[in-house]
């Protein structure tokens, strides 16, 4: 029998897997579809704005502790955040994507609007966009690309002091096919001709000292190849700025883990829809999946429930002002009435209150009920559903999934290895 | 198509939220412009059809292989193969099909033509002028793999011929078999029915019709009501009783459990019934295993076999069992192919306009296997069509994993691909 | 300061001024209009999408049934491609007893509208979503209607006759004479709300054609006109449950009508009274009313997803009327100034619908002339607007165009199919100032997702166009149009703007030139229409477009600037407290 079934195949549960069968657990992992890392910037957000503060943080590690007291990085407080994204930063690396953090601080890459964005681990592909950085930059985007455009992200980054310049180049240097997204566009660019015909392009574009930024479509599969090729032949550095969903970086980061997990022999079933559970005496026995045609079990010793909150699927909502969470019925800390979900501003810094809230949880990450009792003995919660963060507020999106899927997983080892000493005794 | 309805798979247009993971992973828009992807047909254009229109405003959807893919990832439930075999379905419906569609899609009585002389029948369906005007009369690809009748008579035939032989005992399966298994491929009946004995099981194989998938695929959709119409009252009995309906082809149980009643809306008891005792082979060999009672006397196979799990397997939802249940035999190397699909996706590889795309599909799996080295004998897939692909596109014999159980019980010659009893 | 001269100005860019403009032009004379926002900012532009047979007035109000069923008839051959023929069924629901829909019948004879029982069967088979307790079905010719475009070529039809548009112009002041008892309009004072310049306008004759700003304006007079605007809220779903306009068969009441326009179904209204026409807030129990009474037509109606609601305001004039403004009369009311007050030069015209706004602006015209002293008939009847040749509007027309001319690659808006080519030939054949304006022109971001992609898509496309723009007449501004051509005809076909040159902004200053307020200020615009149906899969979407614009693009952290659009303006009016809804905590 598996000791772990994780649901959700986002960032969160997929690092909680990686880091679980390190710890020696047997694992699983069975998500509806495709996870959230789709469509986030492939980079790591640990924390990039405090209460609606105009300026980005500089380091998260300085300014966790002004987090509201149920925030997940309070609950586990600074050491094991910041321990559970170095683990993730050498677990990762084997892929080379090449994650770095700026000294411990969050660097500043350029949107696709043109605003700088604060990121704590950016990878490879990314980092040579810094803003800190003060070589001259061209843009460089290919006409028809529905997804980027230089000339705007030339006027916002002007406007803020870089020097930078925009240019347009021919999408035939991409694709012959005409109707491509930017993950079918990354494929593309896996084919060496391709790259080669980049490079040959933006040799006649680029000027002396300019670093060269493109959409982020530099590869899917061979994308540290890709890059390579085309910074050996420009004889500069090359960044790629995520855009619209589709996110190639995304999909690169998602292939890595599910890759690195089948390597340690965890299945990651995709297209598996957890529709219900079965508990007895507060234990879940088994969740069971929806299938061609009757419900599948699943048999564990411990749940993890990392299905993302309104986003991922994990909750949903009626307009009666219901707002619950799907597999098990978990209380969410939403206000359960509608008229205090939003506010009038869309842009309101203080986010909307429908998105703050979720599951709440104890030290151990497991979900607690209003009396602050773990509702089941063997279910623990990670990721976007806890309650008390608005991640995509905050920019911790990644950092947040990270740090409480390595900690729920090793909750769940230390559970096991108490259960096992109880018995052997 | 009737406009849009409280049908379960029309109103999951409403799930999509626009994020472009189906078409990221859509085989077929991957390789042709034909092909706008799973989004832009599925749940997008399905907001600009509407019931009385005299013009179909969009043809593309034809493109699709009807893989299930898109299904597969994507994160909101929105059942988009289905939404295009519907489009494709009121097309159909318009404008009427082509006779190469007709013909593929009855599958069943092509069979049958053929097992009356095999032998001519492969001669003339392979022979290269034959295929040459096939293809310039009907569309029908020139270089596509089309199956080969069985010579050795048909699985109907066998099943008659050993009556005597076969085990009896309390505990019972029934089996079906397909059309596949029935005029083409008799051996994987026979693997499988080995297999069910070795474990104790009673093998009943009772009349049946073919399942209608390729009459769905193309659109067809009165002519294959029909066929599950028939299957249900021929099968619904036993299901009644408490007995398994158990496949070797993961395309035909999928229809029997899911497609059939999916898109024709057939949701009566009796469907219903049928659809919760139909099992893929390896599905129900698994619950077997995790009751403990199936038998793992496996000889040593000490080699390398890339399997593929088919698209039609993956959409059954159950995870691959075929892997894990092969697993079981000592000193047999799995490597585990995630290609999206073959290509051929039932008969969409066979029609001209389609070859290449298929081909171009199936070339992720093909170098897959091919990265495996040249110590490999065998592939193995469920399906049939998949494995006929994959023998066209690299060239290796491919081998059902009922096949692969057989040989490891002792009971089964893998080249041969005969019961070592005779 | 400017000043412009003209024989009629129309103060109002709706159905009704644009139907005066056009009526007024026809006849030969010289036009002006001013709208103070984009075409159809006002209720033209928020209303249900009913093209009236009549069949709902045909108990209640024969006169206004008789004016709908002859405009249906003129419509359809004047304005073909802006109206989506999918004829109307009257149905009797269970909780619809009594006599009506024997009056009904009996009504729609009196009046002319051919309406049909249908059997029972026959009507499920062409609906099968609708209410299977129904008892009875009548046919009549309803059809839906996009007022955007109509507007829009209506006004092209006025300009090819001579008239000029100016939108986004202001009426601040009516400029009068003598005094009292011999008082007269000869103008007005106008501010252009781009540029913030003023300038003036003098006309022979002044038609106040401004719905339910129609007190406000001639209160610049100080004319009392008491308008009582009557706030309706519509609600539309996902995709069209029905492709035939439903109405119950009954006295009108709220939610009783579900039209299918474009992609989407729309159920509505309801009816109540504001103090302004620009208090467009939605109350939940407006819109659970709405999803209530559209169960009784499509029974899940309120189970599927809901994408957006949104509210119009009726213009209700009814001389010393004070009771409940459903029961206020619909009829058009027009007002002689000179003989109601004493005041010459100026005509009201509000009231009415949509589908008499060519009758409204008949009558009006009617009776400028006669004040005019001249006698030159009527001519909008016979003259179909330009594009007509393009037929019914069908809702597979935009997919079969893209796909015969292989246009996915180019889709800009994958929800409503628009094409990057629409999207710049209507930034530069008609005058854009928000990307609201491009909304109403193509239908941007009225689809699922809301604007969640194709709202950063369009602010950077149109930033390439003003780049290109510059770089293709650089300096030399008069190398560009001084003015849009205004060619809206075929403004809504992929294939036309594929084939058309490649497009070039107007010349002159225009928020335009800021896509980070373009961003803002549609993405409000999109959150102000969606917060009252977010649940459920429409806020897993909404989750969506907050991870693109705040975790990808991090709009919230552009460099700052004080730029504001009139659109601006216009959103920020729901957060001035007591306007806007309430603050949550
Ligand atoms: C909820 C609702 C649903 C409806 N549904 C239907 C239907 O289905 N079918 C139908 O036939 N009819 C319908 N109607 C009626 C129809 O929409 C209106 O009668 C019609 O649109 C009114 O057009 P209008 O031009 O008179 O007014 P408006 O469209 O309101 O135009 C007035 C214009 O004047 C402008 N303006 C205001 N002040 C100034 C100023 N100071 N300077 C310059 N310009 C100014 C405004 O910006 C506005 O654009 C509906 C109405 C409502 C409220
Ligand atoms: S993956 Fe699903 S939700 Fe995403 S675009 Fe495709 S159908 Fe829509
Ligand atoms: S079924 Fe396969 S071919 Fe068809 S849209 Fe889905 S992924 Fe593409
Ligand atoms: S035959 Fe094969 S992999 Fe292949 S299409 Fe079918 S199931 Fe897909």
């Amino acid at each position: 029998m598996l000791d772990l079934l994780i649901i959700g195949a986002g960032l969160a549960g997929l690092t909680a897997a990686l880091r679980a069968v390190e710890a020696g657990l047997r694992v699983k992992i069975i998500a509806k579809g495709m996870g959230s890392l789709y469509w986030a910037t492939g980079a790591i957000d640990v924390l990039g704005y405090l209460g609606g503060e105009e300026r980005a943080v500089a380091s998260p590690w300085e300014r966790l502790a002004e987090l509201d007291a149920g925030h997940p990085y309070r609950t586990l407080g600074d050491t094991r955040v910041r321990g559970a994204i170095d683990w993730f930063q050498q677990h990762i690396e084997p892929s080379g994507l090449g994650y770095r953090s700026a000294d411990a601080h969050n660097l500043l890459t350029p949107s696709p609007a043109g605003a700088w964005r604060p990121t704590y681990l950016a990878p490879a592909g990314q980092r040579a966009g810094a803003a800190t950085d003060d070589r001259p930059m061209v843009i460089v985007g290919f006409q028809g690309v529905r997804d980027f455009f230089p000339h705007l992200i030339t006027r916002n980054l002007s406007a803020q002091g870089q020097v930078v310049r925009a240019a347009l180049l021919p999408w035939s240097v991409l694709s012959e096919q005409r109707d491509r997204n930017n993950a079918q566009l990354a494929e593309c660019v896996d084919d060496v001709h391709t790259q080669q015909r980049l490079v040959d392009a933006l040799k006649l574009v680029v000027k002396p000292g300019e670093r060269i930024g493109l959409p982020a479509i530099l590869g899917r599969h061979a994308h540290a190849q890709a890059l390579a090729h085309l910074q050996q032949g420009l004889k500069t550095d090359v960044f790629e700025i995520p855009t619209l969903p589709p996110s190639a970086p995304g999909i690169r980061l998602a292939t890595a883990l599910r890759q690195a997990l089948e390597q340690r022999g965890v299945r990651v079933e995709i297209g598996m829809e957890a529709i219900g559970f079965h508990a007895e005496d507060g234990v879940i026995q088994w969740v069971e999946t929806e299938t061609s045609a009757r419900p599948l079990k699943h048999r564990a010793h411990a749940f993890l429930l990392a299905t993302g909150g309104v986003l991922g699927g994990g909750f949903n909502s009626t307009p009666a002002g219901r707002f619950w969470e799907v597999i098990f019925d978990l209380p969410l800390t939403v206000p359960q009435d509608r008229r205090q979900w939003f506010r009038p501003l869309f842009l309101d810094a203080r986010g909307q209150p429908a998105f703050h809230g979720g599951v709440a949880v104890n030290a151990a990450l497991q979900p607690v009920d209003a009396t602050g009792d773990a509702i089941y003995a063997n279910l623990w919660a990670a990721g976007s559903l806890l309650a008390h963060a608005d991640p995509i507020l905050e920019r911790s999106l990644e950092g947040v999934a990270i740090a409480s899927g390595v900690a729920a997983a090793e909750a769940v080892k230390t559970k096991s290895t108490a259960a096992v000493a109880t018995m052997e005794r | 198509m009737a406009p849009i309805s409280w049908h379960s798979v029309d109103l999951s247009l409403d799930e999509c939220i626009k994020c472009n993971i189906c078409t990221s992973h859509c085989p077929v828009s991957a390789v042709t412009d034909l092909f706008p992807g799973p989004k832009y047909v599925g749940p997008q254009a399905q907001r600009f059809r509407e019931g009385d229109q005299a013009i179909t405003p969009d043809h593309s959807v034809d493109y699709c292989s009807g893989c299930r893919v898109c299904n597969e990832v994507c994160p909101t439930g929105v059942k988009i193969a289905e939404m295009n075999a519907r489009a494709r379905a009121d097309m159909v419906a318009k404008q009427g099909l082509p006779l190469r569609n007709r013909l593929l899609g009855r599958n069943e009585l092509l069979g049958k033509a053929g097992s009356f002389a095999p032998a001519l029948a492969n001669f003339a369906m392979h022979n290269p002028f034959s295929r040459f005007m096939a293809e310039k009369v009907m569309g029908i690809a020139r270089a596509a793999p089309l199956p080969t009748w069985s010579t050795s008579g048909t699985f109907g035939d066998w099943v008659k011929r050993t009556r005597g032989q076969r085990l009896r005992s309390a505990k019972k399966v029934v089996y079906y078999h397909g059309c596949a298994t029935m005029y083409y491929e008799p051996f994987i009946g026979k693997a499988a029915v080995a297999v069910f004995e070795h474990n104790g099981y009673e093998v009943i194989v009772p009349e049946q019709n073919c399942c209608g998938l390729p009459l769905l695929s193309n659109g067809e959709f009165g002519a294959a009501r029909n066929y599950h119409q028939g299957n249900v009252g021929k099968l619904t009995g036993f299901a009644r009783a408490g007995l398994p309906i158990v496949g070797t082809s993961t395309s035909c149980t999928l229809t029997l459990k899911e497609e059939a009643p999916e898109l024709l809306d057939m949701h009566d008891e009796a469907a219903t019934t049928l659809k919760m005792a139909t099992y893929d082979i390896f599905e129900w060999l698994y619950e077997l295993h995790e009751a403990g009672e199936f038998r793992t006397d496996f000889r040593s196979m000490p080699m390398k076999l890339p399997y593929h799990a088919p698209c039609q397997q993956r959409a059954h939802r159950v995870g691959k069992p075929a892997l894990a249940l092969m697993a079981l035999i000592p000193d047999l190397e799995l490597p585990e192919s995630h290609a999206r699909c073959c290509g051929i996706a039932g008969t969409y590889g066979y029609k001209v306009e389609k070859y290449q795309i298929a081909m171009d599909v199936g070339a992720e799996l093909f170098d897959f296997v091919e990265a495996q080295g040249s110590d490999v004998a065998y592939t193995a897939c469920d399906s049939e069509t998949c494995r006929w692909q994959l023998e066209h596109g690299v060239d290796l014999p491919s081998r059902h994993p009922i096949e692969i159980l057989a040989a490891a019980y002792g009971l089964y010659d893998l080249a041969r691909r005969d019961l070592t009893t005779g | 300061m400017k000043k412009l001269a003209t024989d009629i100005l129309v103060i109002g860019g709706g159905s009704t001024g644009a139907g005066v403009a056009w009526d007024a032009a026809l006849r030969g004379f010289r036009v002006v209009l001013v709208e103070k926002r984009d075409l159809t900012h006002g209720t033209t532009g928020r209303y249900h999408g009913l093209l009236h047979s009549g069949g709902r007035y045909a108990v209640k109000d024969p006169q206004s049934a008789i004016e709908c069923i002859e405009e249906n008839r003129i419509l359809r051959r004047t304005h073909t491609h802006c109206i989506e023929d999918t004829s109307g069924f009257f149905v009797v629901t269970p909780e619809d007893e009594g006599d009506f829909p024997d009056r009904f019948q009996a009504g729609c004879a009196t009046v002319g509208i051919p309406c049909e029982e249908v059997p029972l069967k026959e009507a499920l088979r062409r609906e099968p979503l609708l209410n299977p307790r129904i008892s009875r079905v009548f046919e009549v010719p309803d059809g839906s209607a996009d007022s955007f475009l109509a507007t829009h070529v209506t006004v092209q039809a006025a300009r090819q006759a001579g008239a000029q548009i100016c939108v986004y112009h202001e009426v601040v002041g009516l400029l009068t004479e003598g005094s009292d008892g011999a008082r007269r309009v000869t103008g007005a004072r106008v501010r252009d709300v781009v540029t913030g310049e003023e300038l003036v306008v003098e006309a022979m004759l002044t038609i106040n054609a401004s719905g339910a700003w129609a007190g406000q304006i001639a209160a610049l007079a100080d004319i009392p006109v008491r308008v009582i605007p009557g706030k309706g809220v519509m609600v539309a779903v996902n995709h069209r449950l029905v492709n035939t306009v439903i109405n119950r068969c009954k006295m009108p009441a709220d939610g009783d009508i579900l039209v299918p326009v474009h992609t989407v179904a729309v159920i509505g209204t309801t009816d109540e009274r504001v103090a302004d026409p620009e208090m467009l807030n939605i109350e939940p129990w407006e819109v659970a009313l709405m999803l209530a009474e559209g169960d009784k037509l499509v029974p899940g109606l309120s189970q599927s997803r809901i994408l957006r609601a949104w509210a119009g305001v009726r213009p209700l004039y009814q001389e010393n009327y004070t009771g409940d403004s459903r029961d206020a009369t619909r009829a058009l009311a027009l007002l002689d100034h000179q003989q109601r007050d004493g005041v010459a030069g100026f005509l009201t015209i509000t009231g009415g619908k949509w589908t008499t706004f060519r009758l409204m602006a008949e009558k009006t015209m009617d009776k400028a002339c006669a004040q005019l002293g001249v006698d030159r008939p009527c001519r909008t009847a016979e003259t179909p607007v330009p594009g007509v040749e393009q037929g019914y509007y069908w809702v597979g027309h935009r997919l079969h165009e893209v796909e015969t001319e292989r246009l996915q690659g180019d889709l800009v808006c994958e929800c409503e199919l628009v094409t990057r080519s629409m999207l710049e030939q209507a930034a530069a054949n008609n005058p854009t100032v928000t990307l609201d304006d491009l909304r109403r022109d193509v239908r941007l971001g009225m689809g699922p997702c809301q604007g969640g992609f194709c709202t950063f898509r369009a602010a950077g496309i149109l930033q390439e166009l003003r780049m290109r723009t510059e770089e293709t007449a650089p300096s030399n501004r008069a190398a560009r149009p001084e003015e849009p051509a205004w060619s809206v005809a075929h403004m809504q076909s992929p294939r036309h703007a594929m084939h058309q040159q490649p497009a070039t902004l107007a010349a002159g200053r225009s928020p335009l030139d800021n896509p980070n307020l373009l961003l803002r200020d549609f993405l409000q615009e999109r959150w102000r229409g969606v917060t009252p149906v977010l649940w459920g899969r429409q806020l897993k979407q909404e989750r969506l477009d907050e991870l693109i614009y705040l975790g990808i693009m991090n709009i919230d952290h552009l460099p700052p600037d004080d730029d504001a659009s009139p659109l601006t303006e216009f959103w920020q009016f729901d957060t001035t407290p007591g306007a806007g809804s309430e603050e949550t905590t």
